[in-house]
C-alpha cells in the first residue's frame, strides 16, 4: 500500500512536473536556445492566476488562458525584439543573453511584487479524493490531468496544423524550411512565444498548489532541465516521458533514501543519463 | 527691486548678508557632523531577501523613533541616527566583504549583524579584527557565540530555549502523545532546532519515530509525508523557512497527515504564513524569542511593547513579528549602551553592552559572557481562529493548546 501510494505522488508529480518541462523542451529544440527565462515565465503564470483569483474570483485552472495570453505577448516581444538579434549565434550567448534577461524580468518582479511567499487558497477547497487507502488530493490530480491535456494539445497543434507543421520543419532543417517558404524569423517567436504560453499555463496550474514567489523560478528551471535531458530535448512525449520518470523516481528516491536526497538523485541520474545515453529516453526523434 | 534692497540696507548690511550665507552652511554642517553611523549589511535581494526587508523595517523604526526624541544622548550632545545599508544579495562571502567595507570605507561607528545565523558567524570574525560593536538580531545557535570573540553581542536565546517549553507543555497538556516525528530543513539553523527537538523530546521520554532531513529547494514532501502517516506520530514537528512550512501544510492536509499536535520553526509567527496556509494553518504551534502580545515595559525609546505595537503599525499597517522587533530592538540596545557609555568610543560601549541589565520592549536584556542574551523567555504560540496566541509562558498566555491537527 505504501508503495502504491508512493507511486501515485510519483506519477502526480510528474504530470505537473511534465506541463513545466514541455515548453522549455520545445524553445531548445527548435530554437537551439537555452531559454534561462523560462522558470520566470512559470512565476508570471502564477502571478497572473493568483490575481485573478484575488481580484475577479477566476478559478486557477479558469485563468490559464489569462496567463496563457499575458505570456505570449511577453515572449514574442523579448524573442522578435532581442534575442532574435543573436538566435543563430552559438548556444553560449544565447544562453548568457536570456540569463541576462532573466535576472532583469526576475528582479521587476521582486519589485513589483516583493519576495513574499503568496499561495492561492479556494474559498472552496477541492478536497481528497480517498480510493481504498491511497489518497489523492483533487487540485493535483485536476492539474496533472489539464496538464496532460495541454501537452496533448501542443502536441496535436504541431501535427496537425500548418504552423505546427512548419516549426517542426525549422526543427529538423532551418534551411530547408527556409527554401520551403517557411519564415523562419516568425517561427521563431512565434515557437518562443509557445513555449512560454505552456510556461503560463503550468504556472497557473501550480499557483493551487505551490507557493508563489519570484525566487522559485530556478527551481522550476532546474526541474525542466533534467527533465529535457532525462526524455529527450525538443520532443512533447519526452517531456512527458522525462517528466513522469522525475516524479516517480524522486517519490521512491524520498522512500529510498531519505527526503535529503531526492534532489541529489535526479542530478545523479542527470548525470549518468548526459555520460551514457545523452540523446535521453526517447531520443531526438522530433515531432513526426 | 534688487537696487532699492541694496540702498536701504547699505553695503556694510549686505556684506553682512553674504557673510551670514557664509557661515550658516558651515554652522549646519557642524550640526551635520553630529550622526551617529551603523553600518547594516543585509541580503536585500536574492532568497532571503523577505528576510532582509524585516529587519529594514525594524532598524528603520528605530532610527526614526530616535531621531524624533531628539537623536541618541552622547554627553551633552545629542546625535542624529544614520543607518547604512548594503546588500549582500544573500550571498553570505558578499556580507563579510561588506561589513569590512562598511567599517573602513563608510567609517561607520557600530555594525548590525548580516542576517541568520551562518552569515552572522562569517562576518563576525571581522568587527572582532577592528573592534566594532556589533549586534545580532537573527541569530541563534550557539555556534555563533562560542568563537571567544569580545566585540558580537545577539538578541536571540540559544536554540533549546525554544524546544524545552514546548516539550513539557505537550508532555504535560496531551499526555497520550508518545511517537514524535520530525523533518528538517537540511540548513544550519532548522536542522539544529531539530536537533535540539529530538533531544528535548527523548528526554522526556517520547519515542522519536521519524527524523529525516529535506533539501534545500525540494519541490515535494509526500514521501517523506507517507511514512509519516504510516508511523503514525502524535506530534508531528516541522522545520524550515516560511516558503516549506507553507508547503508542507498543504501536502499534509493533501495526504490526510493528521496529529493532536504539529509544531513548525519558524515561519508560523509570520503574518504571511497564516494568510497563505488559510484555514490549514489553525491549531499550529510554534515558538519564537519575541511576541507582539508579551508585555513589557522599558527603559527604550518604544518605552513598552504595546507602545511599539502601535509605533510599527502607524508605520507599516500591520502587526510586527520577531524578526522586525527583534531588529527593532538591537538599535534600542545600542542606543541605550551609548547614552549610558556617554561616548561613542568603540571600546567603552562595548564595555557598557557586555554588563548592560535592563528592560525593553523587548524583555529583559542581559548579555551572557559569550555575547548571547541569557536573560529572555521565549514564548510558545498556536495559531487560533486565524491569529497567533501566546499560550507560554503562563504571565502573559491569552490562551490554552488547543489539540488536534487535521
Amino acid at each position: 500500500m505504501l508503495y502504491l501510494q508512493v507511486l501515485v505522488n510519483g506519477l502526480v508529480l510528474g504530470g505537473l512536473y511534465t506541463c513545466i518541462a514541455v515548453g522549455f523542451s520545445l524553445v531548445w529544440g527548435v530554437l537551439n536556445i537555452i531559454n534561462i527565462l523560462h522558470g520566470t515565465f512559470v512565476v508570471i503564470g502564477s502571478y497572473a492566476a493568483y490575481f485573478a483569483y484575488l481580484k475577479l474570483g477566476i478559478h486557477p485552472f479558469l485563468s490559464i488562458p489569462i496567463a496563457a495570453a499575458i505570456l505570449f505577448v511577453l515572449a514574442y516581444l523579448f524573442q522578435s525584439g532581442v534575442i532574435n538579434k543573436v538566435v543563430a549565434a552559438p548556444v553560449l550567448t544565447t544562453l548568457t543573453l536570456t540569463f541576462g534577461l532573466d535576472l532583469f524580468l526576475n528582479n521587476l518582479l521582486i519589485i513589483a511584487f516583493k519576495a513574499d511567499y503568496r499561495k492561492v487558497t479556494l474559498k472552496n477547497p477541492l478536497g481528497v479524493l480517498d480510493l481504498a487507502g491511497i489518497t489523492i488530493p483533487v487540485d493535483k490530480l485536476a492539474a496533472m490531468v489539464l496538464a496532460l491535456l495541454l501537452t496533448g494539445l501542443l502536441f496535436w497543434v504541431l501535427n496537425a496544423s500548418r504552423t505546427g507543421r512548419a516549426i517542426v520543419a525549422v526543427r529538423m532543417d532551418r534551411e530547408a524550411a527556409a527554401l520551403m517558404g517557411v519564415k523562419v524569423r516568425k517561427i521563431y517567436a512565434l515557437t518562443f512565444a509557445i513555449g512560454a504560453v505552456m510556461a503560463g499555463a503550468a504556472g497557473s496550474l501550480i499557483s493551487l498548489i505551490y507557493p508563489i514567489s519570484p525566487l522559485n523560478s530556478f527551481m522550476f528551471l532546474g526541474k525542466a532541465f533534467i527533465i529535457c535531458v532525462l526524455g529527450g530535448l525538443g520532443s512533447v512525449s519526452g517531456a512527458m516521458v522525462g517528466g513522469l520518470a522525475l516524479g516517480v523516481l524522486e517519490s521512491f528516491g524520498a522512500l529510498a533514501f531519505g527526503p535529503e536526497h531526492a534532489v541529489t538523485l535526479s542530478f545523479i541520474i542527470l548525470i549518468l543519463f548526459l555520460l551514457f545515453r545523452p540523446m535521453g529516453i526517447m531520443g531526438k526523434r522530433g515531432y513526426d | 527691486m534688487s537696487s532699492f534692497f541694496v540702498k536701504k540696507i547699505g553695503k556694510s548690511g549686505l556684506l553682512i548678508l553674504v557673510a551670514l550665507f557664509l557661515v550658516a552652511p558651515a554652522s549646519s554642517g557642524q550640526a551635520a557632523e553630529k550622526i551617529v553611523t551603523i553600518g547594516a549589511p543585509l541580503p536585500l535581494t536574492g532568497p532571503l531577501s523577505p528576510e532582509g526587508q524585516k529587519q529594514v523595517q525594524g532598524y528603520d523604526l528605530w532610527a526614526e523613533a530616535a531621531n524624533k526624541a531628539g537623536g541618541v544622548k552622547v554627553g551633552n550632545e545629542r546625535y542624529q541616527v544614520k543607518i547604512v545599508y548594503n546588500d549582500y544579495q544573500s550571498n553570505t562571502p558578499r556580507a563579510v566583504q561588506l561589513a569590512e567595507k562598511l567599517i573602513t570605507e563608510d567609517k561607520v561607528n557600530f555594525l548590525f549583524s548580516p542576517f541568520g545565523s551562518g552569515a552572522t558567524k562569517a562576518a563576525s570574525g571581522v568587527s572582532e579584527k577592528y573592534g566594532v560593536p556589533t549586534i545580532a538580531a537573527t541569530a541563534s545557535s550557539e555556534e555563533v557565540y562560542n568563537q571567544g570573540y569580545k566585540y558580537l553581542f545577539g538578541t536571540f536565546t540559544p536554540n533549546p530555549t525554544l524546544t524545552e517549553p514546548l516539550s513539557d507543555i505537550v508532555k504535560e497538556k496531551v499526555p497520550n502523545v508518545k511517537k514524535v516525528a520530525i523533518l528538517a530543513r537540511n540548513d544550519l539553523f532548522p536542522l539544529a532546532i531539530a536537533q535540539c527537538m529530538d533531544a528535548s523530546a527523548k528526554k522526556r521520554g517520547f519515542n522519536v519515530v521519524f527524523f529525516e532531513k529535506y533539501a534545500i529547494g525540494t519541490m515535494d514532501h509526500a514521501s517523506a509525508l507517507t511514512q509519516i502517516r504510516g508511523a503514525q506520530p502524535e506530534w508531528i514537528f516541522a522545520t524550515g523557512y516560511i516558503n516549506d512550512l507553507i508547503f508542507i501544510r498543504k501536502q499534509m492536509g493533501d495526504l490526510k497527515v493528521s496529529a493532536p499536535v504539529v509544531t513548525m520553526i519558524a515561519g508560523p509567527a509570520y503574518k504571511e504564513f497564516v494568510d497563505a496556509a488559510g484555514p490549514l494553518a489553525e491549531n499550529v504551534t510554534s515558538a519564537s524569542w519575541w511576541h507582539p502580545a508579551v508585555r513589557y515595559k522599558g527603559q527604550d525609546v518604544f518605552k513598552s511593547t504595546e507602545n511599539y505595537n502601535k509605533m510599527f503599525q502607524a508605520k507599516y499597517g500591520f502587526i510586527p513579528d520577531y524578526a522586525q522587533a527583534s531588529a527593532s530592538s538591537v538599535g534600542a540596545i545600542f542606543q541605550l549602551a551609548i547614552e549610558k557609555a556617554g561616548t561613542l568610543d568603540r571600546k567603552k560601549v562595548r564595555d557598557t553592552l557586555a554588563s548592560m541589565d535592563v528592560l525593553t520592549f523587548w524583555g529583559q536584556v542581559r548579555f551572557g559572557s559569550n555575547g548571547q542574551i541569557d536573560s529572555l523567555k521565549p514564548p510558545v504560540f498556536q495559531i487560533q481562529k486565524g491569529t497567533q496566541v501566546v499560550i507560554y509562558p503562563p504571565e502573559i498566555a491569552q490562551a490554552k493548546l488547543q489539540v488536534g491537527v487535521k
